[in-house]
């Protein structure tokens, strides 16, 4: 049987041009199929991007991507009701850790670096079909049909190669809806100066929370909650995000209304990441990290793709394409699957329901008495236990709790 | 809050000839709470007053939700040809 190329990567987001770029350079021969008009295309993120993997892919990215704002201060708001919020901020100037940025703008670039780099990339190419034959594994398009004996799953969440075998079931509970918007703004702020804002209880009912990112002369306004929570929620999901905007109060011209699912499996509820002539990266893989602080998935994408790109030169050099274990065996080695187990403990305590409601409420009710001044007063200590038994949570749950915080 | 349709109205879509979305309308009808109704970010799905359900696919934002958010299989969703393109993203 013969095939188009030793590998096809499905997906042109972040995980399959890094996956390409990586495989090209290796000598490999590539197709990468996108169904977007150009990479990007289709793609949302919040976005703030942590940089180490990018410069591992293109050591001097921080010079030449479109990047739009370093990110310099941290702020967290956790609404307790509607007139009591905690908020607390963090800032650290000269950071270059992390990034905002926009998609259509930045996977359009790096799409346009693979592409210089030698990457064969067919646009506006949807995968409508995938089956076992021969060797490998054949792809219907859109456009015709490809085949090849290592597939690699760059599809994003709804992960289409692996789903079409059989090797993906979705549920509400694993799914985050992703909504957003681009609002036009004067940013006040020194060009190398970025704000990120996380914005916990600000809609009741749903499992979640809100970011606003800073960007060059916008702002990307959104949201992140589970499916299954969506219909609980106060708002229905196309309100979902002006409602948040209003009571944050945020104002300003709409640029642009978007919306995409957000896999959230932690680390140990992934799915398969590998299988004859196949391997998933990306969010495709599930590689998402929300520790309560933070949504991280483009660093992953970008250090998954990387490992894959390596993993098809072993495989294809080996001819055996039934040993994709490869891949997870350097996957184990890296920091994609070592920072998703580390951050298990928090996602485990965020998946609580405790955590999103009723700690922010203890902590308000306590916070409340502290700037309260009557006759009767209590310690801290002696309030806090109070506040927790009126909610009927033993201490030492808590206890165990913060201890998962911190883990 | 701006409504909806003046949100969408911002993207710019090519939306395909053939709908990409299939609701069988049957199963629907004897769905009580219509959680695809509240469930959708671009208001894709409409309850009727008959209990069925119209689908305004030329509003699909393409997040993938509808592969998750019926309870009983009633939506068969592939991504469409055209579609979205954003600008920002
Ligand atoms: C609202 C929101 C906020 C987020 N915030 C952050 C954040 O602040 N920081 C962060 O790091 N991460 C964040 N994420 C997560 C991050 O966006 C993802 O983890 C990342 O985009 C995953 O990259 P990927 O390349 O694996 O998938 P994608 O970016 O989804 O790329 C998949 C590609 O495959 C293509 N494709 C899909 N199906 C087919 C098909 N059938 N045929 C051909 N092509 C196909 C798509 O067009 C797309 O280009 C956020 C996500 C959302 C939705
Ligand atoms: S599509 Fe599913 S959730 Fe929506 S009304 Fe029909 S049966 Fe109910």
């Amino acid at each position: 049987m013969s095939f188009d190329a030793d590998v096809i990567i499905v997906g042109g987001g972040l995980s399959g041009l890094s996956a390409g770029i990586t495989a090209v350079m290796e000598g490999l021969n590539v197709i990468l199929l996108e169904r977007g008009e150009y990479s990007g295309a289709k793609n949302v993120s919040g976005g703030r991007m942590y940089i180490h993997a990018l410069k591992m892919l293109i050591p001097d990215a921080l010079e030449r991507a479109p990047l739009e704002r370093p990110i310099t201060k941290e702020t967290f708001e956790i609404f307790c009701d509607k007139n009591r919020k905690i908020t607390f901020s963090f800032e650290e100037k000269d950071k270059k850790n992390s990034f905002s940025v926009l998609r259509s703008k930045f996977d359009r670039w790096l799409a346009s670096e693979a592409e210089n780099l030698g990457l064969l990339i067919s646009y506006s190419t949807l995968v409508l079909n995938a089956y076992r034959e021969g060797e490998g594994i054949t792809l219907e398009t859109n456009r015709g049909t490809l085949k090849a004996p290592l597939i690699i799953d760059a599809s994003g969440v709804t992960s289409i190669v692996f789903r079409l075998l059989g090797l993906r079931k979705f549920t509400p509970d694993k799914w985050m809806l992703g909504v957003k918007e681009i609002i036009k703004t004067d940013v006040n702020l020194p060009e190398n100066e970025g704000e990120v804002r996380t914005i916990v209880g600000a809609i009741k009912g749903v499992k979640g929370g809100g970011f606003v990112y800073t960007n060059k002369d916008t702002l990307s306004v959104g949201m992140a909650v589970t499916f299954d929570s969506l219909p609980k929620s106060e708002f229905p999901a196309k309100d979902l995000v002006e409602a948040f905007r209003e009571r944050i109060g945020i104002e300003g011209e709409i640029l642009e209304y978007s919306a995409h699912a957000i896999p959230y499996y932690g680390f140990k509820n992934l799915p398969p990441l590998y299988d004859k002539n196949l391997i998933a990266v990306g969010d495709s893989a599930g590689f998402l990290i929300n520790d309560g602080f933070t949504i991280r998935g483009m660093d992953l994408a970008i250090g998954s793709g990387m490992i894959a790109g390596l993993a098809a030169k072993k495989i294809v050099e080996s001819r055996n394409f039934s040993n994709t274990e490869v891949y997870y065996e350097m996957l184990k080695d890296s920091f994609v699957l070592k920072h998703l187990e580390l951050a298990y403990n928090r996602f485990e305590l965020i998946n609580s329901p405790l955590t999103l409601s009723t700690y922010p409420e203890i902590l308000c009710n306590v916070l409340s008495d502290m700037f309260t001044v009557e006759e009767n007063r209590n310690t801290l200590i002696n309030d806090f236990i109070y506040r927790l038994k009126e909610k009927g949570i033993p201490l030492s749950q808590t206890v165990r709790d913060l201890w998962k915080a911190i883990k | 809050m701006v409504p909806l349709l003046k949100r969408l109205g911002l993207n710019t879509y090519n939306v395909d000839k053939k709908p990409h979305i299939e609701v069988n309308t049957d199963i629907c009808i004897n769905c009580k709470d219509k959680p695809c109704t509240v469930s959708c970010p671009a208001g894709t799905y409409e309850a009727l007053p008959d209990g069925r359900i119209a689908v305004h696919y030329e509003r699909c934002l393409e997040c993938g939700g509808a592969l998750v958010i019926c309870p009983f299989g009633a939506i068969k969703f592939r991504f469409p040809e055209g579609g979205i393109s954003y600008r920002y993203g």
